[in-house]
């Protein structure tokens, strides 16, 4: 009967659930010998700093001297310091300037360089090269055209006969010649990211988009935003996450200054361990940073489902 | 759960465990600080501020000089940019494996003087005088009325005044016991053409000098940071005025340590603050003729700041007696007088002036520096003087721009940096 037989029947290619068992065991111990160096490395400078820091945090922990347990004091203090609330406001105020900015620049470059215009691979490579030099060296550069007396300035006397604002000392023009300079040095990887992405999108479909009548601007909205949302998405949550970390910047064009306009968590976070060697404080400032960071990617990756398409 | 995942597991357990103890014991051990010997054999390690390659051959002859005194001790240099050296070394006192001898820096001798061992009694048995040495430096590096370091150079801030841009304006040049009234009027002569006569820096070095001359007020009192002082207001505005008021000066970008140096250097300031540590680089940077002079004179005087640099021995080294001696050899005559030779610092002991003065052969340095060593007092720093020096930076540059009153600043560091002690 076919009943009886039904139990022994084995289809072909299948393999007997005992052995599926043993063999997911044996795959599973590879797996583990394979992944055993990155999780060890994660472990050893990822997950234990993390966790010591947030012990740290929890001290008065000068490098010289004693030791105190302050519980959640640092925390409070953080809460209460305008310094640090300041410092909040000014990242907050660089990624809301510097995330946008730089994806409509280099999205807005990538979709002009898109059609197979003559030199392309030249202005790819051209617009990369800020991302490959040194940002220090980078930093330099821009210093000298932003400082009084320097290219800004003295251009601005020669033709028009007034001084340029003073850039890097002035309050409300520090953290705009941050991001302005940021954007210039940061948006080369973002336009690769958005070049390889346009290129994917099949020709076709923009034609016959175009054959059923479709404008330039709806065959963007229609046919390439949908393709090319998962590269956008990519995009933004890296840049939002290199942003809220951004230092190298401010800490050579400005230092943080003038006073603390442009001074960036990451700089606290330095400033307070390195310069004035108090770890608790930088470990609690640092711990706030990670959480900020965490929560904002989460969002992203929450929200994602609305808008980015992976099926198309 | 099956025998074979248990094992898998524990296996996995223990090698993560070996590793992070592995790594754990790996954070504890370090270099240096394990010099071991005698007085008279050791081989010592010396962390110190070098600029490259060709600044740590420099320095490594001054070790050098150890050696040669001593054939039983060796000196090794391990070398650090100066933005790095001060945190290097923060967490190398702080686990005790620092090496013996550390260079230390005057202004922030008192943030680790705790960790560094008074020499006060080395210097009674092997029989140094603190009477060899420039006295105001000698004091400098003194922490609650101990000696803490021997200083290898020093030097009085005075102003550095371009002497071809004095000629052309028809200007007198700057002699000792000038007065505020005649910096000014120079200055204001100076300012044309897109040109100043002056340029400021919030840096501590070159606006307290200023706040000191104009009202005497010092930064400290009984110890503590007394920013909000009337006289220290009085006087730091009226550096402040320089810029906002007398419009002598340009205004500062933020965070830029060589804006001073560059404009003056370039030609478009006609003078500046500064240690007779960078006379030698300066001179080499201009294409004009360069004097110096000591601080314009305020109403009891001209008063100035002497600030500098030595070694001091950790409180972990084995062998303070080795490291003693090895420091007196390196900040004897013979290699502070090499460095002044080349340029490198002007020395901490007047013997060796002289080597500095042929060398750098700037119009009027001698009786400059002499007058200014002599109308100077250190600057005398807390416990948390990086922190306030750190701010006066940051809200100096407010208050040179006009963003901040003068006044407000002040108060802005001094709350920020705490009392301090």
């Amino acid at each position: 009967m076919a009943t009886a037989n039904s139990t022994t029947v084995v289809p072909p290619g299948a393999v007997p659930a005992a052995r599926r068992r043993h063999g997911r065991r044996g795959d599973s111990r590879y797996a583990w010998i394979f992944l055993g160096p990155s999780l060890a490395g994660l472990a050893l400078f990822t997950l234990f700093p993390t966790a010591m820091a947030l012990g740290i945090s929890l001290f008065d922990w000068p490098v010289f001297g004693q030791r105190t347990f302050l519980g959640a004091d640092n925390y409070t203090h953080l809460l209460h310091d305008p310094i640090f609330r300041r410092v909040i406001l000014n990242t907050s105020l660089f990624v809301v300037l510097y995330v946008p900015l730089n994806v409509i620049v280099s999205l807005g470059l990538a979709v002009w360089l898109s059609p197979r215009i003559r030199g392309r691979q030249a202005f790819r490579v051209l617009f990369f090269i800020p991302v490959m030099t040194p940002m220090v060296a980078n930093v330099m550069v821009w210093r000298l055209l932003f400082q009084p007396g320097g290219l800004l300035d003295a251009g601005a006397e020669s033709l028009f006969g007034v001084h340029a604002p003073n850039f890097l000392g002035s309050s409300n023009w520090a953290m705009p010649a941050i991001v302005a300079m940021s954007v210039w040095q940061g948006f080369g990887y973002n336009f690769l990211v958005f070049s390889a992405a346009l290129d994917q999108v099949p020709q076709s479909q923009l034609d016959s988009a175009a054959i059923d009548g479709a404008g330039l601007l709806q065959r963007f909205r229609y046919v390439t935003w949908p393709m090319i949302t998962p590269s956008i998405f990519f995009a933004t949550t890296m840049t939002l996450i290199t942003s809220f970390q951004v230092f190298a910047q401010p800490f050579i064009l400005t230092q943080g200054g003038p006073g603390v306009t442009t001074q960036t968590l990451v700089m606290y976070v330095y400033n307070q361990g390195w310069q004035f060697l108090n770890m608790g404080l930088a470990s609690a400032a640092g711990w706030v940073l990670f959480v900020i960071i965490m929560g904002i990617t989460a969002v992203q990756f929450f929200g994602q489902k609305r808008w980015v398409h992976y099926d198309v | 759960m099956n025998g074979t995942q248990v094992r898998s597991r524990r296996w996995l357990i223990v090698a993560v465990a070996a590793l992070m103890v592995g790594g754990l014991s790996a954070c504890g051990g370090g270099s240096g600080g394990d010099q071991s010997g005698s007085a008279d054999k050791a081989d010592l390690t010396w962390q110190f501020w070098v600029g490259g390659t060709e600044d740590q051959a420099a320095w490594q002859k001054v070790a050098d000089q150890a050696h040669t005194d001593h054939p039983g001790i060796t000196v090794k240099l391990q070398g650090a940019s100066w933005e790095n050296y001060w945190s290097k070394i923060g967490t190398l006192l702080a686990s005790g494996k620092a090496p013996c001898i550390i260079g230390m820096q005057s202004l922030r001798l008192a943030s680790y003087s705790n960790a560094l061992l008074p020499l006060d009694d080395l210097m009674a048995k092997y029989n140094i005088l603190a009477g060899e040495f420039d006295k105001p430096i000698m004091d400098g590096l003194k922490a609650d009325g101990k000696q803490i370091a021997i200083p290898y150079d020093s030097g009085p801030m005075v102003v550095f005044y371009n002497r071809d841009r004095f000629k052309q304006a028809g200007l007198a040049e700057p002699k000792p016991g000038w007065t505020v009234d005649e910096f000014k009027a120079a200055a204001k002569k100076l300012t044309t053409g897109g040109r100043f006569g002056f340029v400021t820096t919030p840096g501590d070095l070159s606006s307290l000098p200023w706040v000191l001359t104009l009202t005497g007020a010092q930064p400290l009192a009984d110890g503590k940071l007394a920013l909000t002082a009337p006289s220290f207001v009085q006087g730091y505005q009226g550096y402040v005025d320089l810029v906002r008021k007398d419009k002598i000066a340009p205004p500062v970008p933020a965070g830029s340590t060589d804006f001073q140096t560059t404009q003056f250097t370039a030609g478009k300031a006609a003078m500046m603050v500064d240690g007779p540590w960078s006379v030698i680089s300066v001179k080499g940077q201009t294409k004009f003729s360069l004097g110096i002079a000591p601080m314009p004179a305020g109403p009891d005087g001209s008063k100035s700041y002497t600030a500098g640099s030595g070694f001091g021995i950790s409180r972990s080294c084995k062998t303070p007696d080795a490291a003693f001696q090895a420091i007196v050899s390196m900040t004897n005559q013979k290699p502070l007088a090499a460095l002044a030779a080349a340029g490198r610092a002007y020395p901490s002991r007047p013997t060796a002036h002289e080597a500095w003065f042929t060398a750098a052969d700037i119009h009027g340095a001698r009786e400059t520096l002499d007058y200014a060593s002599a109308h100077s007092v250190p600057l005398v720093t807390s416990r948390n003087w990086v922190q306030a020096s750190d701010l006066f930076n940051r809200f100096g540059v407010q208050a040179l721009n006009g963003e901040l009153p003068a006044d407000q600043a002040l108060k802005t560091v001094q709350d920020q940096a705490g009392a301090g002690s």
